[in-house]
């Protein structure tokens, strides 16, 4: 079992050669692609700089003329939104988790009452517009009496709506721990809960978690439809009120995009890194 | 042979389906004995094996592990339990090894002592290191099972098996899924098993193994025991003609 290694001597071989060549490509690649989009980003900011180009007297490029002013003036009440929106996401991210995995389980349940509550849950959510399930919370349950603050039907609905569509990224990674796996927990004497706790649920959440931030970061973008409600005074919704009121929704808006966008390429990069981490694990 | 049997097939039946697969077969296996199972695939042998300790529910007939009486047709709590008690007894180790892959070496091994019999950590290591060590694995005891090559998967399994303190070992094909150059630290181990007097129940295409290790040879064919022998008279003097073409078909083999 010893290995042989020679430390020190860079062996100059052909296939060595050749992985260089390749990681040079892909680098030179990487590169080119960071510059390109760069210089989108900066046609981008043209776009909205308000340029005015003329030779003589024609105009022969305009570009969007925006309020900066504005944007100075009330950027601090919509970023004062980015608490809100971060505080629904998460509840709601945590809310779906817990149906997700009581979906999945159900969906392997061999009670027929657990398994048919648990598609017919799945089925109804994924057979509606989230929108819709949002007003059904908030403007539809106050007719039976169930007054709900726009926050909780926000997290209901967003909840329950990711919910169903994870359970199908659970089952998933359920059903990926082997039968072995059962059989040898069974062998050594544990419990079916035990088994379930011990053995096949950390095995499944490994494989489930890539996916799961991939759904959170949707979240963060689909909590701006709780703003519909008019209650929840997160980023869309303080973009929305300020841009209409003083009729600037084109400035309130960009501002909303850059903080959702910002708010996005944090998270993927954090969901990079997690992804790179668990990839290393042990399987 | 000694004492009275420690493991007791009696009248088993097995259906898959509609496929009937063992044809009340009885069998026993008295204390320290090595018993290895060989037969065609399809014959039954795993089918049995894990009927032992109910990874395969019996459709009829009953099995004793140890003093423990389990029927085939018995329901409810109390079968559970009796279920329970059988695993406690006997240990297994899978053709696939079946490590968890989210544990180290040592954890795998202290798993079934901590979380099954609630064994105090601290103890569940000491004993773990003991078998991890008398299976030529301690030196791995921190490493995750994907760094191990499938003998060393293999031997962690054995020790993981053992660690639970079975008075049984069943042994499913342990060798099958190895690489050729691999079987040999196994059939090592099992050997060192063996001869430190644990009762054992191997099914296996080894007839090397069987004849050096084994005190008797079981043959099964189509769900049924067609022959049971000591090695030496199976491989000298086989009775049924399926079992001749079985040890042929070794010897052609091994050339």
């Amino acid at each position: 079992m010893a290995s042989i290694t020679n430390e020190g001597q860079a062996p100059t071989s052909q296939a060595e050669l050749l992985y260089q060549a390749q990681l040079r490509k892909e680098r030179v690649f990487r590169t080119h692609v960071g510059v390109s989009w760069g210089v989108l980003f900066l046609i981008l900011i043209f776009l909205f700089s308000g340029q005015d180009i003329k030779i003589g007297d024609f105009t022969i490029v305009q570009t969007i003329n925006i309020d900066t002013e504005f944007m100075l003036k009330n950027i601090t009440f919509i970023a004062g939104g980015l608490g809100q929106t971060l505080l629904i996401s998460v509840l709601s991210i945590l809310f779906a988790i817990m149906m997700a995995l009581l979906a999945a389980l159900g969906r392997l349940s061999k009670f027929p009452p657990i398994y048919a509550l648990s598609t017919f849950y799945v089925s109804l959510i994924r057979g509606t517009p989230l929108y819709l399930q949002i007003f059904f919370f908030f403007l539809a349950l106050p007719q039976l009496g169930i007054v709900l603050s726009g926050i909780v039907s926000g997290v209901l609905a967003l909840g329950l709506n990711y919910g169903a569509y994870m359970s199908e990224t659970f089952r998933a990674g359920l059903s990926s721990v082997g039968k072995g796996q059962r059989e040898a927990a069974m062998a050594l004497g544990m419990t079916p809960g035990q088994t379930m706790r011990r053995i096949v649920l950390p095995q499944a959440l490994r494989f489930a978690i890539p996916p799961m931030g991939n759904d959170f970061i949707s979240m963060t973008k689909d909590s701006a439809l709780v703003s519909a409600t008019g209650f929840v005074h997160e980023l869309m919704w303080r973009a929305t009120k300020v841009g209409r009121s003083q009729f600037n929704s084109l400035e309130a808006l960009i501002m909303a995009a850059v903080f959702y966008w910002t708010l996005t390429l944090i998270l993927t990069y954090f969901q990079g890194k997690l992804e790179a981490r668990l990839s290393k694990g042990d399987r | 042979m000694p004492s009275s049997p420690i493991v007791k097939i009696s009248n088993l039946d097995k259906y898959f389906g509609r496929l009937h697969v063992l044809k009340n077969v009885s069998l026993e296996v008295p204390e320290r004995q090595v018993v290895c199972l060989i037969g065609r695939s399809g014959s039954g042998k795993s089918t049995l094996l894990r009927c032992i300790n109910f990874l395969e529910e019996p459709s009829r007939g009953s099995i004793e592990v140890d003093g423990v009486h389990v029927d085939a047709e018995g329901k409810g709590k109390q079968q559970r339990q009796l279920i329970h008690d059988v695993r406690l007894k006997t240990g297994m180790v899978f053709q696939e090894f079946n490590l968890f892959p989210h544990m180290s070496v040592l954890d795998n091994v202290i798993e079934g002592p901590v979380t099954v019999k609630g064994m105090d950590r601290r103890q569940a290591i000491e004993l773990a290191e003991q078998n991890l060590d008398s299976v030529g694995m301690f030196f791995k005891k921190d490493e995750y099972p994907m760094r191990l090559s499938g003998g060393q998967k293999q031997r962690v399994a054995i020790a993981r098996a053992l660690t639970m303190e079975p008075r049984v070992m069943l042994f499913d094909e342990p060798t099958s899924a190895l690489d050729p150059e691999l079987i040999g630290e196994v059939l090592n181990v099992m050997k060192k098993v063996a001869l430190e007097g644990m009762t054992m129940i191997v099914v296996t295409h080894e007839m090397g193994f069987a004849r050096e290790v084994a005190d008797r040879v079981v043959v099964m064919a189509d769900g049924e025991l067609i022959e049971d022998a000591t090695p030496e008279n199976l491989f000298k003097d086989p009775k049924d003609a399926r079992t001749k073409a079985l040890i042929d078909r070794y010897r052609s083999g091994e050339g």
